[in-house]
């Protein structure tokens, strides 16, 4: 049973930026490592570690073979090659940049989808809500999220439904563009059809309204979650702008 | 009169904020892509290669986000319905042409039809949103969020300008809009990320380097070879959807009927 965190949706987002800024700012493998390590166990944690490693490895095990191509497999600097076949050459500078790069974009996955399974998705929109946002957008939201699943399983009913019908069984280019037309088409129909139904109510109800309202979900928040909002901010801003002035003095 | 009947009218300030907000999104996402262009930074993990990738990345997303925050008040409601319709398209039918192994994305389609049905700034309005709502599942899209824009806003001006008018012209327009998207979303997938997320379009990449184009170079070439075929089926695929809406529902958007989007299709 996943168990959920009772935190402000915008403060997981705050610390979740920081991390993220500083860990790239930084560029140590083994810092990349220690923070990937430590969302697995809050992953592990929280219910959701299977998830976390099955989404995060779906895209970056692409991502990691894709930077071997461009940056380990043809390397363009000067240091001595390890290995060479025809325009293929590697070095060590060449991996290391791969794995830096790969470490990087690797961060920024686990931790990112950390944040959207940890994330309670009612309770985001409704401190986009509560935010002085414009009303729209906790709206645009709240809308796509209870949509998808809906649109999800129409479309598998239009399917289930031209399957019985024998049609869009054909294979190839020909058959392919005639399952999508025959999905597509009353999918898209009907979701305009009930867009349409939908404006005419808000409409008529006077959205998007002005003014503050009276929510009944309320969103847990207190002065310390708040504060360390702040702080993650000001750590995701001037922190990492802190460690390359370091790394410059550094280097010199 | 206002939209909605139930509202006041704007004030001359909050046009004016939102015109600041737009002026601003433009100004930051020019200005950093000429800077990424010009400079070409070389080190991309050495030295400030980590501040231009968090650079770019900030720029990219506060542009998009300054352009949504500028758009979104000025929405009709029946604009307001569909975007989400439009957000769930994307992603159900990019995630169904994904699972046959066509080699396209198809992951703009609803952004392409908002842009066609109620003009550019909705357009632009969906392809941030679906970026960041697509973001909780990936967040490695978040800084292509503009050149999502960019699509939407692409479509509703050639919605505007009669590409929809004849059939033939929706491909040539979707060209176009590829060549324009990949040329701005390559210094994000070069400087953020280094190359590319695909193997496939890694290989290209690799190719082109190999050649002895710089990386920013190859990715551009890569991405030149890769969005305009795509954006061309997007767009014709999406032409065809909005033929296929009765005329009663089509020519309910605004749009449709001050531009004459679909010609004679729709009555005024």
């Amino acid at each position: 049973m996943p168990r959920t965190i009772k935190l402000h949706p915008f403060t997981i987002l705050a610390i979740a930026v920081a991390v993220i800024t500083m860990t790239t700012a930084a560029s140590l493998w083994w810092l990349s490592c220690a923070v990937m390590a430590l969302c697995l166990l809050i992953a592990g944690w929280a219910g959701h570690l299977k998830k976390l490693a099955v989404l995060s490895g779906a895209m970056l095990l692409p991502t990691f073979l894709s930077l071997l191509l461009i940056h380990g497999l043809i390397s363009r600097d000067q240091s001595p090659a390890i290995a060479q076949w025809g325009p293929l050459r590697v070095t060590i500078h060449g991996l290391e940049v791969a794995l830096s790069l790969g470490l990087r974009t690797a961060v920024l996955v686990v931790v990112g989808l950390l944040c959207g399974l940890l994330i309670d998705k009612h309770q985001l929109v409704a401190a986009i809500d509560l935010s002085p946002v414009p009303p729209q957008l906790g709206y645009l939201l709240a809308a796509t999220l209870f949509l998808l699943p809906q649109m999800a399983e129409k479309q598998r009913q239009i399917g289930e439904a031209q399957t019985l019908r024998h049609m869009g069984t054909g294979t190839g280019l020909a058959g392919w563009f005639q399952r999508m037309r025959l999905r597509a088409v009353p999918l898209v129909l009907a979701s305009m059809q009930d867009a349409q139904d939908r404006a005419v109510h808000l409409s008529a109800r006077g959205f998007p309204a002005t003014g503050s309202r009276t929510r009944l979900r309320t969103v847990p928040d207190s002065s310390v979650q708040r504060g360390i909002r702040w702080a993650a901010l000001v750590c995701a801003v001037l922190g990492p702008m802190l460690i390359l002035a370091l790394a410059g003095f550094g280097s010199r | 009169m206002s939209s909605n009947l139930l509202l006041p009218d704007e004030s001359s300030s909050q046009t004016l904020r939102r015109r600041l907000l737009a002026i601003a999104g433009t100004i930051i996402l020019v200005a950093t892509y000429l800077t990424l262009i010009i400079t070409q930074p070389m080190g991309i993990v050495e030295g400030l290669g980590q501040g231009v990738a968090l650079g770019t990345f900030a720029a990219y997303l506060a542009a998009a986000v300054l352009l949504l925050l500028a758009v979104l008040p000025d929405l009709p409601v029946s604009t307001l319905t569909l975007i989400p319709v439009a957000l769930a398209l994307n992603i159900i039918l990019g995630q169904f042409v994904g699972s046959v192994m066509i080699p396209l994305y198809i992951d703009s389609i609803g952004t392409v039809i908002v842009g066609f049905l109620a003009g550019r700034r909705a357009g632009a309005a969906t392809g941030v949103l679906s970026t960041l709502v697509w973001s909780l599942f990936a967040p490695t899209v978040l800084p292509f969020a503009a050149g999502a824009a960019l699509v939407g806003f692409l479509a509703g001006t050639a919605a505007r300008f009669g590409a929809l008018r004849r059939i033939y012209l929706t491909p040539v327009a979707g060209l176009v809009a590829g060549v324009l998207v990949g040329v701005v979303s390559s210094p994000v997938a070069t400087f953020v990320y280094g190359g590319t997320s695909g193997v496939g379009t890694g290989a290209l990449v690799a190719a082109f380097s190999s050649m002895g184009d710089s990386l920013l170079s190859a990715v551009t070439k890569q991405a030149l070879i890769s969005d305009p075929g795509d954006k061309a089926v997007v767009f014709l695929v999406a032409a065809l959807l909005v033929y296929a809406l009765p005329k009663r529902l089509s020519g309910s958007f605004a749009f449709v009927r001050r531009y004459r989007v679909l010609g004679k299709r729709v009555s005024k």
